[in-house]
C-alpha cells in the first residue's frame, strides 16, 4: 500500500512539470489534483501485455497522394 | 421584422429561391433584432454588420441574375467564437487571444461562404470552449432567452441563445463532451454533434483533440440537416477527418420512423443519474410519440456512465494541458479561474494513466457500437432543464455525470431537440443517438418528432 500523496508531493510534481506557480494558485492546483487523482484511480488497469495502447501510427496517412 | 427573424432556414431559402424574399431584407431584420435585444442576452461578442450587409447585397444580385445556388444562399448565420474567421477576431472569450485575428478561415467557414451564407458575427462561448460560465474573462457569459436569469449551458452558449432568440437562423458550435447538445437543450433548439470525423475541425480552436467535434445548431432538425449538408466532407488538413460518402441529409427526412428500434439506457436514467419527475414524464411522453409513429422502444444496457466520464475527462485534462501548458507556466493569471482550475492538474497525470484512459475509450466505443448493432437509435434526455446562471464550482467538471459525454467517447452522431416545456416555461430536451456515420437516421427521427409535436411553434419572448 502506498502512502497518501501530500500537498508537498503535489507541488513537487507540479515543479517537475514546469509549473512553478505563484502561491495564489497552489491551493487551486492541490484541490484540482485531488479530483484528477481520484478519477485516474478509477480507470481499470490490468491490461494484457500485447494490448494496443490506442495510439496507432497509420503510415498510409503519410503516403504521398497519387495524381 | 420579428416574423422574418423567426423563419427557419428551410422557409427562408424557399422564399429567397422564389425571389419573394431578399437576403438584404432578411439580413437587416436580424441586424435590427440583434441591435435592439442582444444587450439582454450577450449572445454575440463580435458583430460583422457591414460585412453582412455587403454579402447580402452580393447574394441578392447573384440570385436575381442567376438564381439561388443552394439552400444556404442568402441565409445569415453566426459562428461560435472559436472558429477562425480571416480578418475577424477569434478570441475563444480568453484574454490570451484578445487580439487574435486569424489570416485564414476555418474549413467550416470556407464552406459556408462557398454556400452563399452571410456571416452576422461571432457568438459567446465558455473560455476555450471548456471552463465556464465565467465573469473574469474577456466577455460576460451569454444568457438564456427563455429566462434571462437562467444559463444557456455551455460551451456553445451564445450560439444556442442567438438561434432561440431569433438573432440568426443558423450557427455552428463545437462539442467535446456535450457543448452543442447542452446549449441546444437549455435553449430549446436543435443541435447535432455529428459523427466524429464527419465535419472538419481545421481552424477550430481545440479543446481536446481526440473528442472535439464541430457541428450545427438551428431551430429545427431539418435546418440542422441543411447546415450539415454544407459542412460535412473529408478534409485532408484534419487528421481525424473521415473520407466517406456524404448522403443527401434533407432527402432522408421522410417523416417515417415506423419499425425503428429505439434503445433506452434504463440503468443510467433510473440508477446512475435518476431523472427528476418532470423530466422523466417529458421523456416518457416523447417515447410515446415515437411509439405512436410506429417505432419500437426497449431498454438496453450500456457500460456505467462514470466510466465514460472518467475516460473522457482523464484524456481531456491531459490534452488541455498540452494545448495550454506554455501559457499556464508563464502567464496563468490570464486564464479565467474556472478554466485554469479544470486544466492545471493535467500536467501531473502520468503517460501510463493517459494511455489507460485511451485503452478504456476503445473498450467503451466498442461496447456502444455493439449495443447500437441491436437497435437503430438510442434515446435519452440531453439534460435536465436549464438552471440559474451562476458561478459553478469548477470541481463539478470532475464530479458531475453527463448524458452527453458517452457519445463523444464513442464518436456517435447525437442530436438534441426540444421535447416540451416545464412549469417555468423552460425547455425539456430529447437526445437521439445513432450508429457511426448514420447521422441521417438521427436527423430523420428528430424531424419526425418535431413535426408530430407542437413545440416548434413556441418562441421565447425577450
Amino acid at each position: 500500500m502506498t502512502d497518501p500523496i501530500t500537498d508537498d508531493d503535489i507541488l513537487r510534481l507540479a515543479r517537475l512539470a514546469g509549473l512553478d506557480l505563484p502561491p495564489a494558485y497552489r491551493t487551486e492546483l492541490i484541490e484540482a489534483y485531488g479530483h484528477v487523482h481520484a478519477m485516474v484511480a478509477r480507470l481499470p488497469g490490468g491490461r494484457p501485455h500485447g494490448d494496443e495502447p490506442a495510439h496507432v501510427f497509420v503510415p498510409t496517412v503519410f503516403q504521398p497522394k497519387r495524381p | 421584422m420579428s416574423e422574418l427573424a423567426f423563419l427557419t432556414i428551410a422557409e427562408a431559402s424557399r422564399l429567397i429561391a422564389q425571389r419573394k424574399l431578399s437576403p438584404v431584407e432578411l439580413t437587416e431584420a436580424y441586424l435590427a433584432r440583434i441591435d435592439a435585444l442582444d444587450s439582454r442576452l450577450d449572445s454575440f461578442v463580435t458583430l460583422t454588420a457591414e460585412r453582412a450587409r455587403a454579402e447580402a447585397k452580393q447574394a441578392e444580385a447573384a440570385i436575381m441574375s442567376a438564381g439561388s445556388r443552394g439552400r444556404l444562399h442568402g441565409i445569415p448565420y453566426c459562428l461560435k467564437d472559436i472558429f477562425d474567421t480571416a480578418g475577424i477576431r477569434t478570441t475563444a472569450m480568453s484574454k490570451l487571444l484578445a487580439d487574435n485575428v486569424p489570416t485564414r478561415d476555418s474549413a467550416c467557414q470556407e464552406k459556408l461562404v462557398a454556400a452563399g451564407g452571410i456571416l452576422l458575427g461571432k457568438n459567446a462561448t465558455w473560455e476555450f470552449a471548456h471552463g465556464g460560465p465565467s465573469w473574469d474573462i474577456l466577455f460576460p457569459p451569454a444568457r438564456n432567452p427563455w429566462d434571462r436569469t437562467c444559463s444557456p449551458a455551455g460551451s456553445s452558449s451564445g450560439s444556442a441563445a442567438a438561434v432561440a432568440a431569433g438573432f440568426a437562423p443558423a450557427t455552428l458550435g463545437s462539442d467535446t463532451g456535450g457543448s452543442i447538445r447542452g446549449p441546444a437543450a437549455a435553449c430549446g433548439i436543435a443541435g447535432l454533434k455529428p459523427t466524429y470525423g464527419l465535419v472538419s475541425r481545421r481552424g477550430v480552436l481545440p479543446n481536446c483533440f481526440s473528442h472535439d467535434h464541430a457541428g450545427p445548431l438551428a431551430w429545427t432538425a431539418e435546418d440542422v440537416a441543411i447546415l450539415l449538408q454544407a459542412i460535412a466532407g473529408h478534409d485532408a488538413e484534419d487528421p481525424a477527418s473521415a473520407d466517406v460518402p456524404i448522403p443527401d441529409y434533407a432527402s432522408a427526412l421522410t417523416g417515417d420512423v415506423e419499425g425503428l428500434a429505439i434503445g433506452v439506457p434504463a440503468r443510467w436514467l433510473e440508477d446512475e443519474m435518476p431523472l427528476s419527475a418532470p423530466t422523466r414524464a417529458a421523456f416518457e411522453a416523447a417515447l410515446d410519440v415515437f411509439r405512436g409513429l410506429g417505432a419500437n422502444v426497449r431498454p438496453v444496457t450500456l457500460p456505467p456512465l462514470q466510466q465514460f466520464d472518467d475516460c473522457k475527462r482523464t484524456i481531456a485534462v491531459v490534452e488541455l494541458f498540452t494545448i495550454h501548458g506554455k501559457d499556464l507556466r508563464t502567464r496563468p493569471e490570464l486564464f479565467g479561474a474556472s478554466l485554469r482550475y479544470r486544466i492545471i492538474a493535467g500536467g501531473l497525470v502520468r503517460a501510463e494513466e493517459y494511455l489507460l484512459a485511451m485503452r478504456l475509450r476503445t473498450d467503451l466505443a466498442r461496447s456502444l457500437q455493439s449495443v447500437l448493432s441491436t437497435v437503430d437509435l438510442l434515446m435519452l434526455p440531453t439534460s435536465e432543464p436549464a438552471g440559474k446562471l451562476a458561478p459553478v464550482p469548477p470541481a463539478s467538471l470532475f464530479t458531475r455525470p453527463s448524458f452527453t459525454t458517452p457519445f463523444n467517447v464513442g464518436g456517435n452522431p447525437a442530436l438534441s431537440i426540444c421535447s416540451g416545456f416545464n412549469d417555468a416555461k423552460l425547455p425539456f430536451s430529447l437526445q437521439i443517438v445513432g450508429r457511426l456515420f448514420d447521422d441521417a437516421t438521427v436527423l430523420r427521427a428528430g424531424d419526425a418528432y418535431e413535426k408530430a409535436t407542437p413545440w416548434r411553434s413556441m418562441r421565447p419572448v425577450l
